[in-house]
């Protein structure tokens, strides 16, 4: 394990790192110098934001984008004048509708948003040639080298910024830093339209102003844990040793919390990080007995899913469905094979099974959801197969499909188009 | 209903019924096992709906009649009772069972035998002979080889197979097919091919005494047996199995002859060594030798040589050690040859000298 290290460790750190490194030694930052620079650019309230540039009346006043008040559904993203009434993303939109009646509601635009997103992207591509988009209104850059051009990393940022407030209108914050996971950590730190650079050394100091909850890839069970055992802050945590960690969150999670609150990347959006799954879910509008739109709705979860998947180059081996009843009784059933999934088909088939075991067929289903996990790098080794294997074939076509998304153009399933909504 | 009977002779019997019966439906009727008396003669019915089992026993009948109890507990008292006679009394429906000697006495309710599923028949012109030994050969060398895995659930099961004058097994779990053609002297009763589910197998294996015959028939859903005192019969899989024979090689390049004995026991400790997941073992060939090893992993690594009967240049081959493993306890001579073209075609395992089975096995990819 390597630890970047400089000055700057926090006040009485015990940590292995200050042994194995004088922070004050000057060869030591010296291996900064040639350090790499990533950006993390982070859209401000992206889809408001979009909203509020289109229509110069929304400006300054609380935009909520979602489900239509009264309807049945779930707050996507607001505005900043709206999260002053507490109202965030993934609230019921009744309660939002409880907290601000005179907000503006607003349907998602994706074609709109992904308009924009193209535009944006293609900015970036002008500053540097490694753009890693990560979702619609982030992406990271790989700024390393490009001092000459555009000069510090701060002054690239700006004219960054500054581009895209001139092409679009919107505001953007962007972190600095040697790697992607603090500059992904920095970009929050000012928002918005923030600009904030983790310096060489600074790390650790950095990391202390951050809250617990606020790490990256740190979840409310593994917080749960860490609380019991009095560790609210950064420092409390960095404080414990590896082996305890190990103990206390598991293996993978202990090497994963041992690294980040030391500032060391644990390989976020490289491949490196072993996600523990896949997974996506859907409310209907209206709670649903009709098994038809059951089923399409597993279709339509296990393509998005099967392409995430494929992008990211893994492949699993859990399925796991998850439905809701109109009661709200949540029950989840799974199922590991002894195979990876080969195509969202299959993967379809799969959660198709699963919901003939738990579900009745007459009780109304409010939510579902389904995720792939245990997954791991589709280059383990592979068994050849003695029959030409339909899901195989599968799998090609919805790589080649991924390959055309990819380039921009639109394709659905055809017994999805009935279907498609507007996010999709 | 009345009767008496040595506690072993029964209990033999409802421990076959227990194996039968789904356990997870516990306190229905099918967790019962039916016991009906009559002339001399014990009847006992168990199902799960899919595989069912009738055997016949004699017993001192004093009473005719017939009822059904729980078979779990019935087989917990009877394996608890002392040895000697028992007997067995229906009143006012409760089962009482009392040992002949002894102050025992357990009651059991019963369950009316009208409520008891109907077991399927078919005629008795429909069954056909043929030599038990010869019906579990050919269960055990392909068995092993079905998949369990319920999306393929069209190999789930052995496909049994009529040809001129012969029977043939097959079954596959995608990566890896075991085949076997027993030639037969009797007339069989012409029948589509069919997908047999191991359930019934397996008990096949475990209750056939290998001698003498038995009498098989095949209607288009079901599969019926008949050997000894005892008739099983079990629903049959519907689905395709796939068309197994374009992917029997026709020629493989080279040939490689090797003690069974040596190469389990390599395999056996080169698989300590051996990733658990993948289950990835390298085999390669060359002149006069095989060399097994495992992959270099963080525990370690392992690597064995043994000798075999080939000439020609060094070619490597991955595969699941399990898959070569397999057969090789199944196959009974002593030794056999290892077919192969590349490292990444079909490998074929046959007994010296050939016998009426093969296994064939995909390899893996080599890194």
């Amino acid at each position: 394990m390597t630890q970047n290290a400089g000055k700057g460790f926090g006040t009485g750190e015990k940590s292995i790192i200050n042994v194995m490194h004088d922070p004050e030694n000057n060869s030591n930052r010296d291996t900064f110098s040639s350090a790499k620079v990533f950006f993390h650019v982070d859209m401000d309230a992206f889809y408001a934001s979009v909203e509020q540039s289109d229509n110069p009346e929304y400006r300054g006043k609380p935009v909520i984008i979602g489900a239509s008040p009264g309807k049945r559904g779930v707050v996507s993203a607001c505005s900043y004048e709206a999260r002053k009434f507490g109202i965030h993303s993934a609230m019921p939109i009744s309660q939002a509708y409880a907290r601000c009646r005179n907000g503006i509601y607003l349907p998602v635009r994706m074609k709109r948003y992904q308009e924009i997103s193209r535009q944006i992207m293609e900015i970036f591509d002008d500053f540097t040639p490694e753009v890693l988009q990560i979702s619609i209104d982030e992406a990271f850059l790989n700024m390393t080298g490009t001092e000459k051009l555009f000069g510090s990393p701060t002054e690239a940022a700006e004219k960054i910024k500054l581009t895209i407030k001139e092409k679009t209108n919107l505001n953007t914050s962007i972190g600095i830093a040697h790697n992607k996971f603090l500059a992904k950590l920095a970009s929050d730190h000012d928002k918005p339209d923030g600009l904030y650079e983790v310096q060489k050394g600074y790390e650790i100091d950095f990391l202390n102003s951050i809250k617990l909850g606020d790490l990256w890839g740190l979840g409310k069970k593994t917080l749960i844990l860490l609380e019991n055992i009095n560790i609210t802050t950064v420092q409390e945590l960095r404080a414990v040793k590896l082996r305890d960690l190990k103990h206390i969150t598991g293996n993978s999670s202990g090497e994963f919390l041992f690294n980040i609150v030391r500032g060391v990347d644990p390989g976020i959006y490289s491949g490196k990080i072993k996600k523990p799954s896949v997974s996506n879910e859907i409310t209907f509008e209206e709670d649903t007995e009709n098994s038809e739109l059951i089923k399409l709705t597993i279709l339509e979860l296990a393509h998005k899913i099967f392409f995430r998947i494929l992008e990211s180059g893994e492949k699993g081996r859990t399925v796991q469905l998850k439905l809701r009843f109109t009661d709200f009784t949540t029950v989840t059933i799974r199922e590991t094979l002894e195979y990876s999934v080969n195509s969202g088909e299959e993967l379809y088939k799969l959660a198709v099974k699963l919901l003939e075991k738990k579900w009745d067929g007459l009780t109304a289903v409010r939510l579902i959801g389904l995720g792939l996990s245990s997954l791991e790098s589709n280059k383990t080794p592979d068994q050849i197969e003695l029959f030409p294997n339909t899901y195989d074939q599968a799998r090609k076509v919805e790589q080649v499909v991924l390959d055309i998304k990819k380039r921009g153009s639109k394709l659905t399933k055809a017994s999805l188009l009935k279907h498609t909504r507007d996010d999709s | 209903m009345k009767f008496t009977c040595h506690k072993n002779v029964i209990l033999k019997e409802i421990s076959i019924a227990q194996d039968i019966i789904s356990s997870r439906n516990s306190l229905s009727i099918l967790s019962n096992v039916l016991l009906e008396a009559e002339d001399g003669t014990l009847k006992i019915k168990a199902t799960d709906l899919k595989v069912s089992f009738e055997t016949q026993i004699p017993v001192d009948v004093s009473q005719a009649g017939s009822t059904t109890v729980f078979c779990d507990k019935l087989l917990g008292i009877l394996r608890s009772l002392p040895e000697g006679d028992v007997e067995f009394n229906l009143t006012n429906d409760r089962l009482l069972i009392n040992p002949v000697f002894g102050k025992i006495n357990f009651q059991l309710k019963s369950i009316g035998s009208e409520k008891f599923p109907e077991i399927k028949e078919i005629e008795d012109d429909k069954y056909f002979e043929l030599p038990q030994q010869s019906f579990i050969d050919m269960i055990s060398q392909t068995i092993f080889s079905v998949s369990d895995d319920e999306t393929r659930y069209f190999m789930n099961g052995v496909y049994l197979e009529h040809q001129e004058g012969s029977l043939s097994m097959v079954a596959t779990d995608g990566r890896r097919l075991s085949f076997i053609k027993k030639e037969l002297h009797n007339e069989i009763n012409d029948f589509e091919a069919v997908i047999i589910p191991t359930k019934i197998l397996h008990l096949l294996k475990k209750l056939s005494s290998g001698e003498g015959n038995l009498y098989l028939a095949v209607s288009e859903k079901n599969i019926f047996v008949k050997f000894d005192n005892q008739k099983i019969s079990s629903n049959l899989i519907e689905g395709q199995f796939p068309n197994y024979s374009r992917v029997i090689p026709e020629h493989q390049e080279f040939n490689i002859v090797v003690s069974k004995k040596d190469l389990i026991e390599a395999l056996r400790r080169v698989s300590l060594l051996v990733e658990q997941k993948s289950r990835r073992i390298y085999l390669t060939f060359a002149t006069g030798t095989i060399t097994l090893n495992s992959e270099e992993s963080e525990i370690g690594v392992a690597k064995e040589e043994i000798s075999c009967d080939y000439e020609g240049d060094g070619l490597t081959v991955a595969l699941n050690y399990l898959y070569l493993l397999e057969p090789l306890k199944v196959i009974e001579e002593e030794e056999i040859t290892i077919k192969f073209t590349e490292s990444n075609k079909a490998i074929s395992i046959i007994s010296v000298p050939e016998k009426d089975y093969f296994h064939i096995v995909m390899p893996m990819q080599l890194d």
